[in-house]
């Protein structure tokens, strides 16, 4: 189910990571700076990255496609908050 | 008070640059380190000043630029963290010891050798020389943009292209330039640019920076933490991440971004016009005074906005106290950190005085400090 996925875009550093988020606010594409989740950490050297919605993946590519903006991944992972128990996104 | 030592560092900042500073103590986290909104706001407001920067040096990505304390801090970085055992280095008789006691040290501890391009008794140097210097083993030339002596300047655009002719690093030293020279790195082939904040930029104190041309293969000069990969022994490889281990200044960087706004919108170029304006005024009043010595080149086009001198026999020293004690007017007697120059100026023993103007400083005020001179020197 889309709802249990979590999209991370990961960042080598944070100003790529700053910079595409001012972007997706430009193309009103939501998105929520977010720690990078340890299990990622290991080939990035950036703490934040982007939590992005599935339904917005594409939206998100063809943002950073157009503006060629920097970013290291965009790593899939199952969700790491209860989104029943704790507000999420 | 009359405050001329503004290449010591500038006393008057834009009231903009204060108020980010105070608004920053209460409004930052840890900028890199988590997410909250509070270390978000740090992290955006460096985010910024990294942009900004990168623009006004033409740094090819803000993610080259990385933050330090002050020049000597950049430079350290730079020349510990690009010179290998061996290697030969080019300088000049201009530099400042934040670039000579690194090079000296290293000279020690790693066999690097040195030549340094002589200045003359105006204190000019012949760059296009550079190539006589060259040896297999040379791996970078090093100087500074303007002498903060003789305010005498160098034509970057010229040494870069010797340099990239070679194949040579090009470090550049930009302490006494940065905000009033135009500086561009690219045009320039400057790939290593060193600069701090406190001076012609007008911001704190604490703040400067080292910006990289393309992610060379340098060591850090000190690690630490970063925020991320916390089990890597290793300091991440990533710039800007690589060269900024520790807490950044953010709050000084607030107040670093603000002043290159106040920079952007007055124009460097009246910024300069101005400083010049009042350089060459101070001049005109102190130059035909009889027992004033005045050092460095004034026939060249480009000078920074500073003068020095000395007044008959007066210690450089005793002179400076009696323009501070008798008129309340700051400048900086001595040898400026700068051995080499001073040596070829002749004035290796009594120093000079040095007066360093600013933006922030009028015609009035300089029209005070020259009267004070002409009155030390007729007394
Ligand atoms: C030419 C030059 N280089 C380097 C520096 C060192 O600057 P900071 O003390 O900010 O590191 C200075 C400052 O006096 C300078 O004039």
């Amino acid at each position: 189910m889309s709802e249990d996925i979590n999209y991370y875009i990961l960042f080598d550093n944070y100003t790529h990571g700053l910079a595409l988020y001012k972007l997706l606010q430009l193309d009103s594409i939501p998105a929520r700076i977010s720690p990078t989740p340890h299990i990622l950490q290991e080939k990035v050297s950036c703490g934040m990255s982007l939590l992005i919605m599935p339904e917005d993946i594409e939206a998100v590519r063809a943002c950073i496609a157009e503006h060629g903006a920097a970013y290291h991944d965009i790593a899939a992972l199952p969700c790491q908050i209860k989104t029943d128990r704790f507000r999420f996104c | 008070m009359i405050y001329l030592d503004n290449a010591a560092t500038t006393l008057h900042k834009p009231s903009q640059t204060v108020r980010a500073i105070a608004e920053a103590l209460n409004t930052f986290g840890n900028s890199s380190r988590g997410t909250h909104s509070v270390s978000l706001s740090a992290a955006f407001s460096v985010y910024e000043a990294r942009v900004k920067i990168a623009e006004f040096f033409n740094c090819p990505k803000p993610e080259y630029a990385a933050f330090t304390l002050n020049a000597t801090h950049a430079l350290n970085i730079a020349i510990n963290g690009l010179l290998k055992e061996g290697d030969h280095v080019i300088s000049t008789d201009w530099e400042h010891n934040s670039v000579l006691r690194p090079l000296y040290r290293l000279e020690a501890e790693r066999q690097v050798s040195l030549s340094f391009l002589k200045a003359d008794s105006k204190g000019r140097t012949d760059f296009l020389s550079i190539p006589e210097y060259i040896t297999p083993k040379t791996r970078a030339v090093i100087c500074t943009h303007a002498s903060n002596v003789t305010g005498n300047m160098a034509d970057l655009e010229m040494i870069g292209e010797i340099a990239r002719r070679h194949g040579l690093l090009f470090i550049v030293d930009a302490s006494q330039s940065a905000g009033f020279a135009d500086i561009d790195m690219q045009k320039m082939n400057i790939d290593v640019l060193c600069y701090t904040g406190h001076k012609g930029l007008m911001g704190p104190q604490g703040t400067g920076g080292i910006c990289l041309r393309e992610p060379l293969d340098i060591r850090p000069f000190y690690c630490g933490g970063t925020g991320v990969q916390s089990h890597n022994q290793r300091q991440p490889e990533q710039l800007p991440t690589l060269l900024e281990a520790g807490t950044l200044n953010s709050h000084g960087l607030a107040g670093l971004s603000a002043s290159l706004d106040f920079i952007k919108e007055i124009g460097l170029e009246n910024i300069r016009a101005k400083e010049k304006q009042l350089a060459e005024l101070f001049l005109k009043q102190v130059k035909d005074c009889e027992s004033v010595t005045i050092y460095g080149d004034f026939e060249s086009a480009q000078r920074a906005p500073l003068i020095s001198l000395n007044i008959g026999d007066l210690p450089s020293g005793t002179a400076a106290d009696i323009l501070a004690l008798q008129y309340d007017i700051a400048v900086r007697p001595g040898i400026h950190c700068a051995p080499r120059i001073h040596e070829a100026l002749g004035t290796a023993e009594r120093g000079a005085v040095r007066f360093s103007f600013s933006y922030l400083n009028t015609e009035a005020e300089v029209m005070q400090a020259a009267q004070a001179v002409k009155e030390i020197a007729e007394a």
